[in-house]
């Protein structure tokens, strides 16, 4: 119904009729999509999230004599600069390598304050060669000395994402922010309906060479971003969950530090926030009626966090309305929701870029190649060491104690079957609570008779179908020694030790001759 | 008014914060307590009618009451208006408004900094 080129001849002449992608749903609402596809020429989408993989090439330009550099480090955050002689990857995860800064100041960081024009000290080793005879320096930049400086981002602006909540009775901190216990909140991220890839959600118009907003300045989608997935369940005709991603490239020399930001994610790492808007060309009635898309269509399931593993148990499905209004039903009890993406400043890039193109300062292009729609869905990594679960531990005979034991019987059974722990059962085999040595010389030295009065009631536990692995790491997060490994029933089945676990560990090395 | 109350080890057992709600018009709202036989503090929130007499009893009963005097405030410059302190915050004193931006009320703060170890820019101060 219309070209690419028809709309640049009027955003040309002043004549583009251009909307943000929410004013666009109205527009439909009211008007229907046929209609709508004759009067409006280019809906603006925008979104302002943490987005993990961005980062930049830097050239430094040669120095006199000129080095080769194989290390760099910006700020004291490294660079990766196994490329060529003065190019350098700064990726915004990278934390800073004084581990009295780490991830408070990452390559995130170091993004922003190239952006904002700040000096960067720059740190670089070498080996040295004949025609690179140097191998240290240290001096400072800043973008304007830089010959180059653009953002690369190998995975931005996720069609949809999952939505955060924390099953389990401690605070946990993610890459999806802080998480309460009892699933105390819910954190999402997405600028739903005015978000980039929801509006072409079969990738339509998008693809490489679209030229786009990002960061402030002119930028181009290089083409589907890494872990870019087709195969995601759909409803209303829009992906549930994380799908379609793009790879984005712009030139940090033009970009606005407005909409850039260096970020750090608590007990996470460091992550910059992209402000990325695209253009949807309105071609024919069917891009617009998709342009529609309001935050009530746009299925959002909510993901349980407190599960370490990569396919996480949906716990709910929501939409983006429900989360935006500050709370959400999960069995029965509000929780607060809020986001993590800011909707403020991805409404201010959906505005911004309709100024650009109102004025006739941004044209659209026709993509060399519109991004997969199909057959594309990410594998895992299999890792070919075995995973080895709780209950294929050999770990010693069972032995328990009873809440009513005395102190001294307990004493005499650790030292005749040489244990540190000991789980306290009812008569079901049901955990009430752990005594370790070190209680019970508190007890003696307190002069307590009774287990029941020393023993620790509120217990970490494994169960037997978790991996070593994530005990080993509940184990050094809660400077225990060892816990209770309890079935499905939740009866105690054994223990598990940091001797077990190291045992372990060195078993596994001897067979692999480390 | 919000205030911490501080007790001394001869105050903790004594029941000074049953009487003063028995007998004047409060209401009364512990926000945080840290109390041990050793003594303690806890903060608090007394409304009604009776609100100063309230405090001024406490006070000669032997308690230290000291109004506080907490600024939280939002770094513009830094605060992106993501919104990931809102549901963090137990008392509600963050919220988002109509234009999207992120508002921290002084009034309902309680100064647990939830909301400060937790915002991605470092964008949230609290000053006692």
């Amino acid at each position: 119904m219309k070209t690419i080129e028809e709309i640049n001849q009027r955003i040309k002449d002043g004549d583009a009729v251009v909307v943000t992608a929410a004013e666009m749903t109205q527009i439909v609402k009211e008007d229907g999509a046929d209609k709508a596809a004759k009067d409006i020429d280019v809906v603006t989408t925008g979104t302002f999230g943490a987005m993990c993989s961005s980062g930049a090439f830097l050239n430094f330009g040669h120095t006199d004599p000129p080095i080769k550099m194989t290390k760099s480090y910006l700020n004291g955050v490294e660079a990766y600069s196994g490329l060529a002689a003065v190019d350098s990857y700064i990726g915004a995860t990278q934390p800073s390598k004084n581990p009295e800064i780490g991830i408070d100041y990452g390559g995130a960081h170091v993004i922003e304050d190239l952006i904002r024009g700040r000096d960067i000290e720059l740190v670089a080793s070498s080996y040295g060669t004949d025609c690179y005879p140097l191998t240290d320096l240290r001096t400072h930049i800043n973008i304007d000395n830089l010959n180059e400086a653009i953002m690369v981002n190998p995975r931005n602006c996720y069609q949809n994402y999952a939505s955060a909540v924390n099953s389990t009775d401690e605070t946990i901190y993610t890459y999806m922010g802080t998480l309460l216990s009892n699933m105390g909140n819910v954190s999402f991220s997405s600028a739903g309906g005015l978000s980039p890839l929801l509006n072409d959600p079969y990738f339509q118009t998008i693809g490489m060479g679209t030229r786009i907003f990002l960061c402030g300045a002119e930028g181009y989608v290089i083409g589907e971003g890494t872990q870019h997935n087709t195969e995601v369940q759909r409803k209303n005709g829009v992906p549930v969950n994380g799908a379609g991603t793009l790879m984005l490239k712009g030139d940090m020399k033009q970009m606005d530090h407005e909409f850039v930001r260096g970020a750090t994610m608590p007990k996470y790492g460091s992550t910059l926030y992209v402000g990325a808007g695209i253009p949807i060309p309105i071609l024919n009635s069917d891009i617009a009626s998709k342009t529609a898309i309001s935050d009530e269509d746009i299925v959002c399931q909510v993901m349980d966090y407190g599960v370490p593993k990569r396919s996480k148990p949906i716990v709910v499905e929501t939409n983006y309305k429900e989360l935006r209004s500050g709370s959400i039903e999960i069995n029965g009890v509000e929780i607060e929701s809020s986001p993590l993406s800011s909707y403020k400043k991805a409404l201010e890039i959906a505005e911004e870029l309709k100024s650009w193109i109102d004025k006739g300062n941004f044209f659209l292009t026709n993509p060399v190649k519109l991004l997969a729609s199909q057959g594309s869905s990410p594998g895992p990594l299999e890792i070919r060491r075995q995973t080895i679960l709780v209950n294929e531990i050999k770990s010693k005979a069972l032995i328990i104690a009873s809440p009513n034991d005395d102190i001294r019987d307990v004493a005499k059974r650790m030292v005749q079957n040489n244990v540190n722990h000991l789980p306290v059962v009812d008569a079901d085999q049901k955990l009430l609570g752990i005594v370790t040595s070190w209680d019970i010389a508190n007890a003696v030295a307190k002069g307590k008779p009774m287990l029941k009065e020393v023993m620790t009631k509120k217990v970490v536990i494994a169960r037997e179908d978790e991996p070593v692995d994530v005990i080993a790491r509940r184990i050094d997060k809660h400077e225990i020694s060892g816990m209770p490994i309890i079935d499905k029933n939740n009866r105690v089945m054994g223990m598990i030790t940091a001797e077990d676990i190291s045992r372990l560990m060195c078993a596994r090395n001897r067979e692999e001759g480390v | 008014m919000k205030a911490w109350l501080k007790f001394s080890p001869k105050m903790v057992n004594q029941a000074v914060i049953t009487d003063l709600i028995k007998n004047f018009d409060v209401s009364f709202n512990i926000l945080r307590a840290d109390i041990n036989p050793k003594g303690g503090k806890m903060l608090i929130e007394i409304k009604g009618s009776e609100a100063e007499k309230g405090i001024t009893y406490i006070e000669k009963a032997g308690i230290d009451v000291s109004p506080v005097k907490r600024v939280v405030k939002k770094d513009k410059e830094l605060c992106i208006d993501c919104g990931a302190c809102v549901s963090l915050c137990p008392v509600k004193a963050i919220s988002v408004d109509e234009d999207w931006a992120v508002d921290v009320n002084d009034e309902e703060c309680i100064g647990c900094k939830l909301c400060t170890y937790s915002c991605p820019t470092k964008a949230i101060k609290v000053v006692e």
